[in-house]
């Protein structure tokens, strides 16, 4: 069972559904799509997309305004490449909607996911669902980088930040 | 060196407790195998043939006696009384237990170290010549640089699960004794015209399955962009690096395949967005973090001079010994010394904690606290005066620590192999220790001069045999061990990988064949002063062909 | 086919262990039971299938073995130095290490 986490609570009534072949959103549902549907879809606000880690995270520039959502995939928890898409997407492409982390989403990810910019999970492995819901994150709050997310300022050296 | 303050000290306690709920979980069966093994990794815990292995970091292979205290304590506490310092300047313990590893890490944090990304797909310790702070050819101390990036690279969320590992070296000086160019970054520290410090930045240095020397992308990066630009090149690397195959997934794979100049303009566009971000370093904490750096009070001890030529003339061992293992300093009156961890017919790189307890204490007494670790397995007293290195040498005999031998035939790299390692397809140790053996004798020794041996018990080449200027490759031939020569690697600023120079020999005919080599040398050169590696370059190959395989052809095993 | 055994790394402390014929994790290979037919092989790998699901071990193989006058022989050699520890001799001082012969 995969639930949707964002640092709220767990949502309810979460509509987005990821547009396969097989599976297309019903009519309470809204479609995430894949990357070369989406930039092929000429109108439409509102709109979700997912991005592969093989995908250039770039090619939604000037299309931001017509997205709410933008899922990046983690196929395999240690493909990392989903980390520096929600990075430039944050940062270098200014997206303020909701990024969102789907496929092998495990708790120890989760706070690196969180700094690089994400910001709602799509959850199944029951030992993350458990301890989100304990409110349990294993982060370390201080930093030694700054993020795509913005984190405070320690006044020490100009790379250090704390949660 | 670097003093943790309290944000350093409250990350790495943060770093246990995580690292110890991580276990508790592992152990309890609700963290499989399969997602804590990279965590595991990420403190620096292999499973090896035998046990357990902990990896435990030393920041460009700087520590002090304190530390090297430590080091002891854990051995005795949670080894079995003795440590392996790596080609990485790390140091390796091979029979902790996961249950206790949570409370090892916890002791090693309260002297300010760790098993931090010592292993893993991230970015692991930044290495540093040897002789950072004290040589005499040095242009700038590359340490605070490999400081600013160990702390910017510890934890980098986005940088945690790269395709594959991630190795950076940074030297300061003309001569590469840190082998820039065989990491995935290499980094000379250097000044420009204007006097000002910058880096030439070399990408994609490598040895393992496919040795490559790194190709250089940057003739000059100023100081101020080290941060901006080296996210750059890691961003590019995450994102293309290759994860289909783990043979192919370094950045030097990359490198080869996109072309350096390609791969060098993506850099650019990417270092385009992010030179003026937060990650630019202002000057003021480069200074700061350069204070900790700063060389000790060298008081001048000229009185060491007559001293020192006292001593050697009555002890032929002891003049040896600073002939061989003492080089120049910046300061007249002192010099660094090597503490060969290669004693004749033992174990390349290991030490007891009664050894490392003895090099603290002399480190303390005679050396302003500071010892190093280099990435050839021996240990480093960079501030020593020339007054004082004959107390130092007493203690040194006394605890088996006084070989003097660096540099020489019997100064052997050799990667754990297949007596601990569960990658390896043969055996190094027992291998360096005959070698060692037959070339054992000083006056030998001496006779052939500076050569480097370096045997690897696999591919993967932690023993860094491509850079040898004799390498062994340890492999498996029908179930057997075999062994591959290489001829003319180097890993100074002059690199060249070695070339392999005909079928391989079994275990019982290495040390002959290495005979044969040496006396094929010895033959040809012309001068003593003509080390084997400028002979080797000068003949090539074909008369060492000949004296190993005779004329037959000798095809490649 | 060739004789096998089961071998593993317990999980809390790594050591090499070899499943016994009581079903207990043993740190001496000679203590191994010895599957000589496939049943028997099949058997081994479904308890090795278990106790790592059971987080006893990890690392968990069948590894082929034969048995010269009684004693038990890995047929390759990285087996037979996890059963014999390190082949190389240990400075003294070392605690807890003896040197062992090279495993023929």
């Amino acid at each position: 069972m995969t639930k949707i986490w964002n640092e709220s609570g767990f949502v309810a009534d979460d509509p987005w559904i990821i547009e396969t072949e097989e599976v297309q959103a019903g009519s309470n549902e809204k479609a995430i799509l894949g990357l070369d549907a989406f930039l092929a879809k000429k109108d439409g606000t509102d709109l979700g997309v997912l991005i592969n880690p093989a995908d250039d995270v770039r090619r939604l520039e000037g299309h931001l305004d017509r997205l709410a959502l933008v899922a990046v995939a983690f196929p395999a928890f240690n493909d990392g490449r989903a980390f520096s898409h929600a990075s430039l997407l944050r940062s270098r492409l200014g997206f303020t909607g909701e990024v969102r982390a789907v496929g092998d989403v495990l708790i120890d990810q989760i706070p690196l996911m969180l700094r690089c910019g994400v910001d709602s999970f799509a959850v199944s492995n029951a030992t993350a669902l458990k301890r989100l819901a304990e409110s349990r994150l294993p982060g370390i709050d201080n930093h030694y980088q700054p993020t795509a997310r913005p984190s405070q300022d320690v006044g020490s050296y100009s790379w250090r930040r704390r949660a | 060196m670097y003093r943790y303050d309290e944000f350093d000290h409250a990350f790495v306690s943060g770093r246990v407790e995580q690292f110890r709920d991580q276990v508790t979980r592992r152990l309890s069966g609700e963290l499989a195998e399969d997602a804590f093994k990279p965590l595991r990794l990420m403190n620096g815990v292999y499973l090896q043939l035998h046990a357990y292995m902990l990896r435990v970091a030393i920041p460009y292979g700087t520590l002090n006696a304190r530390q090297m205290r430590m080091l002891a304590h854990i051995a005795r506490k949670y080894d079995r009384g003795y440590g392996h310092f790596t080609t990485r300047q790390n140091i390796q313990y091979n029979w902790p237990k996961l249950s206790e590893l949570p409370d090892a890490l916890a002791e090693l944090a309260t002297v300010e170290m760790h098993a931090l990304q010592t292993s893993g797909n991230c970015i692991r310790n930044v290495t540093a010549d040897h002789f950072a702070g004290a040589a005499a050819d040095e242009v700038a101390d590359p340490r605070p640089y490999a400081e600013i990036l160990r702390q910017w690279s510890s934890v980098h969320p986005e940088f945690s699960f790269l395709p594959r590992k991630f190795k950076i070296a940074v030297t300061g000086a003309e001569r590469d004794r840190a082998a820039i160019q065989v990491h995935d970054i290499g980094l000379h520290l250097k000044k420009n015209e204007k006097g000002e410090i910058g880096f030439a930045v070399y990408v994609g240095g490598g040895q393992g399955r496919t040795p490559m020397i790194a190709k250089k992308i940057r003739d000059f990066l100023p100081e101020e962009d080290l941060l901006s630009y080296t996210t750059a090149i890691m961003r590019v690397y995450n994102l293309h690096g290759r994860r289909d195959n783990k043979y192919k997934a370094r950045i030097k794979i990359l490198v080869h395949e996109t072309g350096a100049e390609e791969l060098a303009r993506q850099v650019e566009v990417e270092f385009a967005d992010l030179r003026d971000s937060e990650l630019k370093l202002p000057e003021r904490d480069v200074a700061a973090i350069s204070a900790y750096f700063a060389p000790p009070e060298l008081a001048p001890r000229a009185e060491g001079w007559a001293s020192l030529a006292q001593w050697k003339k009555a002890d032929e061992d002891f003049a040896r010994w600073v002939h061989q293992n003492v080089q120049p300093h910046k300061h007249p009156d002192y010099g660094m010394v090597t503490i060969s961890l290669k004693p004749i017919g033992g174990i390349p790189g290991d030490a007891t904690d009664a050894q490392m307890e003895a090099v603290a204490d002399i480190a303390e007494e005679y050396a302003f606290d500071e010892i190093r670790v280099s990435h050839e397995q021996n240990l480093i007293l960079p501030h020593v005066a020339l007054a004082d290195l004959e107390p130092i040498y007493r203690g040194l005999v006394a605890a088996g620590l006084a070989t003097a031998n660096a540099g020489l035939i019997t100064d052997i790299i050799a990667c754990p192999g297949l007596d601990y390692c569960a990658l390896a397809n043969a055996r190094s140790i027992p291998v360096a220790q005959e070698i060692s053996t037959r070339f054992g004798a000083p006056e030998r020794q001496a006779e052939i001069g500076e050569l480097k041996i370096k045997i690897s018990g696999c591919i993967n080449a932690c023993g860094h045999h491509h850079v040898g200027h004799i390498g062994l490759l340890g492999v498996e031939k029908k179930g057997e061990e075999l062994y591959q020569i290489t001829l003319g690697g180097s890993g100074d600023e002059n690199t060249s990988i070695g070339e392999i120079i005909g079928r391989g020999f079994e275990p019982e005919k290495v040390t002959d064949a290495i005979e044969v080599i040496v006396d094929t040398y010895l033959g040809l050169r012309l001068n003593p002063s003509e080390i084997f590696l400028d002979a080797y370059r000068r003949v090539g190959p074909q008369p060492f062909k000949d004296a190993l395989y005779g004329d037959k052809t000798a095809e490649a095993a | 086919m060739a004789d096998k055994v089961l071998t593993a790394n317990r999980l809390s402390d790594g050591i090499s262990v070899w499943l016994d014929a009581a079903g207990t994790w043993n740190e001496s290979l000679q203590a191994a039971f010895v599957a000589r037919h496939k049943e028997a092989v099949e058997a081994l790998e479904a308890t090795g299938k278990q106790a790592f699901a059971d987080n006893k071990v990890v690392d968990v193989n069948v590894v082929d073995v034969e048995e010269i006058d009684g004693v038990l022989r890995p047929l390759r050699m990285r087996e037979r130095i996890r059963a014999l520890g390190p082949t190389i001799a240990y400075a003294a001082g070392y605690a807890g290490l003896t040197a062992t012969a090279a495993p023929a």
